[in-house]
């Protein structure tokens, strides 16, 4: 029952003197602001990436065969690295091989990209993406088509040159007028504007926003010079079960038709957003792990203070321990009592800390587009760390006061 | 309970030793006190300074324990009991009264008297209604929500008097409890003793001042250690020039209670 008196009586005593109250949790209160920073940033990101960043590069439930993987994970092995540099590349061929194998997926694109810069007159945009791709890219990648038409299978089949551009390019070519039906200029070649893509925004949207699309043999035609390469060739399925079978059998024949023997390596590589994931789980797990580390630090000085608080809160209480004593404490309860103290102090500090680091967390939220993520579990194991730190820096005073004779202590000033 | 017992005999005391080791020196600070104190009988504990009477009123308080001897309180041994056990017997048998009162400042009159109920476990609704039925017995039942600093001293004196009864203790143990007040305050504290003794509450009471003394049935002397005398009266070594026909005639002066000595108007600071 003296459980909720404690806390009251902590609680007044922190409020009654709240400058040397916030001095002395100063410790705590940083080390837990930048354990919630750490935390709601790391899990921002990592919603981020999952939600956004990911799916954004690589597209919801689609894998893509490409020559050579581009995420790696852990360390990189230079041998493997070497021989992928050495898979074919591939052409319109490997497109018919996978359309056939991967027959019931929902939709399956094909790309090429360039790098270059467009211009309508005056007007011009350099470092931009030139996309040939093929009529289902656009709903592989999940791209909508703001004013105008996207790119449809005619376009492709008769290679017209037309080209649905960015909202970058768009504002930037045409501040005034509509872009529609203008002919603008791609590495030198003409395309007529069908189409402006939504504006994605954020930091992959960078991309998206500053690319111009075009249909897939317009782009070998023309930006590509006639090299034949394909890019990449996507595949895209309604159910994240139909990825693995479908994955299966595209490899398969992949291999059959380059006549791999079997234990001989792919030449090619089926990428997931997977990858990028796992690449991301581990610099996360790195970022969890060392973060808190040092967090730690500066939650053992804050530990420290506060046992110095305690300490001489005992020394300056000794004649109220002596008076509780003689009507009756036991040793465990003057133990309770300074252990309780200790451990609201602390949970204070964290309380604060909690605060601090969120407000810290959603400033950062605000200057770039990782989102603050606040989870239950950080604020747990703040409020944990806390009663911890409260409860080690709080024993041994409180240990001290539960050993004092009463006589002694009674007759102190 | 002991109540029927044959001498109803609240603490009874046999050889009572206590020695203090100081360097190579062994201090007998209680040199064998055989002492009996029946049911509601109001005794004074006299003795010159070193005379070992704080020691015997640590040991009858239960604050301590003797190096030798018995000490019967209520019908229990307790020279033999460890921490714990005499923390219990000091909630619920003994009720102390400082000379500095030591009430926690920052806590009402009320939440004082709660304190030894709250280490003996008792419910904060019956806590509540306890404290103010003890202050309620002190005529403090108009102040329970005044801190100590709002309070004059003979009124922080009554709370703590509360305090020591809330318990329904076996003995009222007072320590000088006039040491801190003014000779009227120290009459209305008398008083309220008096009362308590006779509604059957046992009290015994240290003081050095034979005034306060003479208001108990019995005085029981301590000299080096041991009981020098067990009746009202006085011994000559203690014996002080009798104060108080001084005071009676001249109440304006403020009288320094630890000072025995008649003062001469004019001369008090």
């Amino acid at each position: 029952m003296h459980f909720w008196e404690g806390i009251r009586l902590s609680l007044q005593q922190i409020w009654a003197q709240k400058l040397k109250s916030f001095f002395s949790l100063l410790g705590i209160i940083i080390g837990i602001t930048f354990l919630i920073a750490v935390i709601t940033m790391v899990e921002g990101m990592d919603r981020y990436v999952k939600e956004d960043f990911a799916g954004s590069l690589f597209g919801v439930n689609t894998f893509t065969v490409i020559r050579r993987q581009q995420v790696t994970t852990g360390r990189t092995d230079e041998a493997e690295r070497r021989r992928q540099r050495r898979n074919r590349e591939l052409r319109m061929h490997d497109v018919e091989v996978v359309l056939e194998a991967a027959a019931g997926a929902r939709n399956i694109a094909y790309s090429a990209s360039s790098g270059g810069e467009v211009r309508y007159g005056q007007n011009s945009r350099r470092n931009i993406r030139i996309i040939g791709g093929s009529a289902d890219y656009e709903a592989v990648q999940g791209w909508k088509v703001e004013t105008g038409r996207g790119l449809t299978a005619i376009d492709d089949k008769q290679a017209l040159q037309v080209a649905v551009i960015g909202s970058v390019i768009a504002e930037r070519l045409f501040p005034t007028t509509s872009p529609l039906d203008k002919r603008i200029r791609a590495n030198g070649y003409r395309f007529r504007v069908v189409g402006v893509l939504e504006t994605q925004g954020g930091f992959t949207g960078n991309i998206r926003d500053a690319s111009i699309l075009i249909p897939f043999s317009s782009f070998q035609r023309t930006v590509a010079e006639r090299r034949q390469e394909v890019d990449q060739i996507q595949v895209k399925v309604n159910e994240a079960e139909e990825m693995a079978p479908l994955m299966v059998s595209v490899e398969g024949a992949l291999r059959r038709d380059r006549r791999l023997r079997p234990g001989e390596p792919n030449d090619f590589h089926l990428q997931t957003s997977n990858d990028l994931l796992s690449a991301w789980e581990t610099i996360n797990k790195i970022l969890l792990i060392a973060l808190p580390a040092l967090v730690g630090i500066s939650l053992v000085v804050g530990g420290i203070v506060i046992m110095n608080i305690m300490l001489l809160s005992v020394s300056d209480r000794t004649r109220e321990i002596g008076l509780r004593k003689s009507l009756g404490a036991k040793r465990k309860d003057i133990l309770f009592q300074f252990l309780t103290e200790a451990s609201t102090l602390s949970i204070v500090g964290a309380i604060l800390g909690i605060g601090a680091g969120f407000g810290l967390a959603k400033l950062v939220e605000l200057f770039s587009p990782l989102p603050a993520s606040l989870s239950v579990g950080a604020i747990l194991s703040a409020v944990v760390l806390g009663l911890g730190v409260g409860i080690a820096s709080g024993f041994y005073p409180a240990y001290r006061a539960s050993k004092l004779d009463p006589i002694e202590a009674l007759r102190s000033e | 309970m002991n109540a029927d017992s044959p001498t109803d005999a609240i603490i009874v005391t046999h050889n009572l030793t206590k020695d203090y080791v100081m360097g190579a020196e062994t201090v007998h600070a209680l040199a064998g006190v055989d002492v009996e104190i029946k049911r509601n009988e109001y005794v004074a504990i006299m003795g010159p300074s070193g005379s070992g009477k704080s020691t015997f009123m640590n040991m009858i308080g239960c604050l301590d324990s003797p190096s030798g001897g018995e000490y019967v309180l209520n019908g229990q041994p307790v020279q033999d009991l460890d921490d714990d056990e005499l923390a219990r017997i000091r909630n619920r048998e003994i009720g102390f009264v400082f000379q500095t009162f030591n009430l926690l400042p920052r806590a009402t009159a009320l939440h004082n008297v709660e304190l030894p109920l709250i280490y003996a476990g008792v419910s904060s609704k019956e806590r509540h209604r306890k404290a103010a039925e003890a202050l309620g017995i002190v005529q403090l039942g108009d102040r329970m929500d005044h801190k100590p600093n709002e309070l004059s001293g003979g009124q922080r004196q009554r709370v703590a008097i509360a305090r020591a009864l809330v318990n329904d203790p076996s003995i009222l143990l007072a320590d000088e409890p006039t040491g801190n007040l003014d000779s009227n305050t120290s009459d209305e504290i008398m008083e309220v003793f008096e009362n308590l003794h006779k509604q059957g509450q046992t009290i015994i009471m240290v003081t050095h001042e034979f005034d306060i003394a003479a208001h108990a049935q019995r005085i029981i002397t301590l000299v080096d250690g041991k009981v020098s005398s067990h009746d009202a009266e006085i011994p000559h070594h203690i014996l002080v020039p009798a104060s108080r026909t001084v005071e009676a005639t001249t109440p304006a002066v403020p009288l320094d209670p630890t000072i025995s000595s008649p003062i001469l108007p004019g001369e008090a600071v």
